[in-house]
């Protein structure tokens, strides 16, 4: 697999401590990205790794490590050999007697419903929705709509694998109140829910026109969390 | 300028306290020191005038080489070191010799408490160990609001703050989650103070996640409480409390006395390891345990201490629940020493092993010496990681990786802590130093600490890199007052003093960092 870098404590990607593997390569271009150097395809920092090499880098963060956290650049990109990841991530956890699970972070472009293997390999997914209506969404990011992102988030809301749901608060660029109404929506219409965590955007590692934007303030990101509240969304803040 | 606090005429040539005020008249006119302090350091003078401890010749150039150090325990001791009174069974008896009825509610208790810990001696004397806190005040409030009761711990912490002005002194907290242990924490994290030290026990089958999830977001914010293994630590001692900086000591008794091994000084007297470990090890090692048992047979044959203080005729203390410490400091000067050129205790497997190879001798040896009046223990010693006084230079608290040679990876790091712990029974611990990110997820450091703490490593202390107060070598002090004695004013606690040139000289601001 095509891997940018590996962390092997994060305490950001996801619930408690965990490894998190970086894949290079994104298929949108997103202004608000703290990561462009992984958006290529190739890079020369990026290094092509055997599944078995990761899974070493992993063995080594057990026991102190609840799981791992595949991200990127869009995993899903590489779907295929992350599926060979989890399954000797797996193997990893019965033969060290270490529970480890198994977390994706993504952009959702990727259709979900078409990847069953890795899907009944995976504990759930971190889903971006980075916004909600198309012209905004294209706009930040160069891809055509996000109704990929909307059947992903359903999807796994359904079949129980919706981990997280992040929105980067950027005002201006995206629709933040659109998407958490829509978001409540969809919990009522599907009748389950899933936790939503607000991201402050923040210029660090930003290249383009967004490099020296300033964050959101304290203000604003309580606006946001009140509105979330009032939609009685399960919302944090980071 | 420094307060010495405290007197030792053994004249250890590279101990700072020797002698220093010998000179009676000089401490009764002394401008630096306050009335307490000068009450407390004459009462070690004269101690000190006494001769009464058999100290051979060796044992005696040993003290002078400064590879034996009895951290200015006096001439004559008359009470133990350590003292971890058996509060519980004080709440529930009362204490006559103090005119105290078992309290009956959260004030009576409080008040209880501050009188009681006013009449605990030990070597600082300061209480070093104010109990399982949380257990003790758990039974009286119910039916008090939480507003209520926090109103009333802020007001008795303040106390302790206040008149505590040491920091070596430790109130304990779980396994179990309480609400006083919840309201403790908030308290705790509200008032930022370095009185009390708190220590979590910690065992995963029994600890609620969220409490311990509590517990390291408070540690984040105030570098309080520091978190103790339960699971390995409860099997050494069957009642155990954790005081002073992070002394492991079974409670109604304690520690006669804690005297400690140099290693790094005993090392510089030769090149060869294997006559350090054949020769120079076992013999400075038979001194200083000889000295100790010295020590303890005068706390128990002449002192009186166990047939006149009313802990020790009131049952709160027993004589047969005390230990001793034997001490050790500067493994990783001690194994650097023999490991071939650059190699180093912490990052490299040669000299790991030969820091194995001197604690597995005298972990030995602390298991077939026959100790008096030591019970508890069977008769042995007990090793003790010794946290380092504000005079070593160069000599890293116990077996800690000194600060600069800290594995890249906190994992290796742990590991590496949790093959040296398992010889120490009567305390050892790190200090992690963690990015503030670790606030936003204390899950995280919870997962770190449980990884930690399956591997045998027992005992964790952290602070965030923004906190205010920090943790030396195992007690508190604030980087502020820190600041404020080294311009030149005047700050309330003891270790404010002894910590400001040890923060400095340790170069304790390098810690490596922990977190993403
Ligand atoms: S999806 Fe992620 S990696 Fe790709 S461009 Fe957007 S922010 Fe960057």
């Amino acid at each position: 697999m095509r891997v940018r870098k590996i962390i092997s404590q994060s305490t950001v990607d996801g619930p408690g401590n965990r490894t998190a593997v970086f894949l290079q390569g994104c298929n949108i271009r997103c202004a608000y990205c703290h990561n462009p150097e992984t958006q290529a395809m190739d890079d020369p920092e990026a290094r092509e790794m055997s599944v078995q090499e990761v899974t070493a880098e992993v063995a080594r963060s057990i026991p102190f490590i609840r799981g791992i956290t595949v991200s990127g650049g869009e995993c899903m990109l590489q779907a295929g050999e992350m599926t060979e990841l989890f399954r000797a991530v797996r193997q990893l956890s019965i033969e060290s007697g270490h529970p480890l699970t198994r977390l994706i972070d993504s952009n959702g472009t990727i259709q979900f419903a078409e990847h069953a293997v890795l899907m009944s390999l995976c504990d759930g997914v971190m889903l971006d929705v980075k916004a909600w209506d198309n012209a905004v969404y294209h706009r930040l990011t160069g891809a055509k709509d996000n109704s990929a992102v909307i059947q992903n988030m359903e999807w796994l809301l359904r079949h129980d694998k919706l981990t997280e749901l992040r929105i980067v608060c950027l005002p201006g660029m995206v629709d933040v109140e659109t998407i958490l109404e829509h978001i409540a929506k969809t919990f009522d219409s599907i009748g389950k829910i899933a936790p939503v965590r607000l991201l402050r955007f923040r210029p660090h590692g930003v290249a383009g026109e967004l490099k020296n934007h300033p964050m959101p303030t304290d203000e604003q990101m309580a606006r946001y969390t009140a509105l979330a509240q009032r939609l009685r969304l399960d919302v944090s803040v980071r | 300028m420094r307060f010495f606090l405290y007197f030792c005429t053994l004249n250890c040539k590279y101990c700072k306290y020797t002698c220093l005020m010998s000179d009676i008249y000089s401490i009764v006119t002394s401008r630096q020191l306050s009335y307490e302090q000068k009450v407390v350091a004459l009462a070690h003078a004269a101690e000190d005038t006494l001769s009464v401890l058999n100290v051979p010749e060796t044992t005696r150039r040993y003290f002078e080489q400064g590879v034996i150090c009895n951290l200015n325990e006096g001439n004559a001791p008359y009470r133990p070191r350590y003292i971890m009174p058996d509060y519980e069974k004080a709440v529930r008896q009362g204490v006559k010799f103090l005119q105290l009825e078992p309290p009956r509610d959260l004030d009576e208790l409080l008040t209880f408490l501050q009188v009681l810990y006013r009449h605990v001696p030990s070597i600082t004397t300061y209480p070093v160990f104010l109990g399982d806190i949380d257990r003790l005040i758990e039974p009286f409030i119910e039916g008090l609001s939480d507003d209520e009761v926090k109103r009333k711990l802020r007001n008795f912490f303040i106390y302790l703050d206040r008149t505590i002005t040491d920091s070596f002194c430790h109130a304990n907290l779980g396994p179990q989650a309480t609400r006083a242990g919840r309201l403790i924490l908030d308290v705790d994290r509200e008032l930022e103070q370095a009185v009390p030290n708190l220590t979590l026990k910690y065992d995963p089958a029994v600890t609620p996640d969220e409490f311990a999830e509590k517990a390291i977001y408070t540690s984040l914010c105030v570098a309080n409480p520091a978190i103790c293994n339960d699971v390995l630590n409860s099997r050494t001692n069957d009642r155990y409390g954790i005081s002073s900086c992070y002394n492991i000591l079974p409670i109604a008794g304690g520690s006669y006395t804690l005297t400690r091994l140099v290693l790094p000084k005993l090392a510089a007297m030769t090149d060869d390891l294997h006559d350090f470990i054949e020769r120079l090890l076992p013999d400075a090692m038979q001194c200083m345990a000889d000295y100790m048992s010295e020590r303890i047979r005068f706390i128990v044959e002449k002192s009186g201490f166990f047939e006149s203080h009313f802990l020790a005729t009131e049952g709160l203390v027993e004589r047969d629940r005390f230990v001793a410490m034997f001490g050790l400091v500067g493994l990783a000067e001690a194994a650097n020493h023999f490991a071939p050129e650059g190699k180093k205790y912490g990052s490299d497997p040669e000299a790991d092993a030969i820091a194995e190879q001197i604690m597995q001798v005298i972990y030995d040896f602390s298991g077939r010496y026959e100790c008096p009046y030591c019970e508890i223990a069977g008769h042995r010693l007990l090793l003790h990681a010794q946290v380092g006084i504000d005079s070593d230079h160069g000599i890293t608290s116990g077996i800690r990786i000194p600060v600069g040679d800290e594995p890249e990876s906190i994992y290796d790091h742990l590991r590496h802590s949790a093959r040296f712990h398992r010889f120490i029974p009567t305390g050892c611990s790190d200090i992690l130093p963690f990015d503030i990110t670790g606030k936003q997820n204390p899950a995280a450091v919870l997962d770190i600490v449980k990884g930690a703490f399956k591997l045998g490593q027992k005992y964790v202390a952290f602070y965030a890199s923004d906190s205010d107060l920090v943790r030396i070598t195992g007690y508190l002090v604030k980087r502020s007052e820190i600041e404020k004695w080294n311009s030149g004013q005047a700050v309330l606690q003891n270790t404010t003093q002894l910590g400001a040139p040890t923060y400095a000289s340790a170069h304790l601001a390098n810690r490596k960092l922990r977190g993403v």
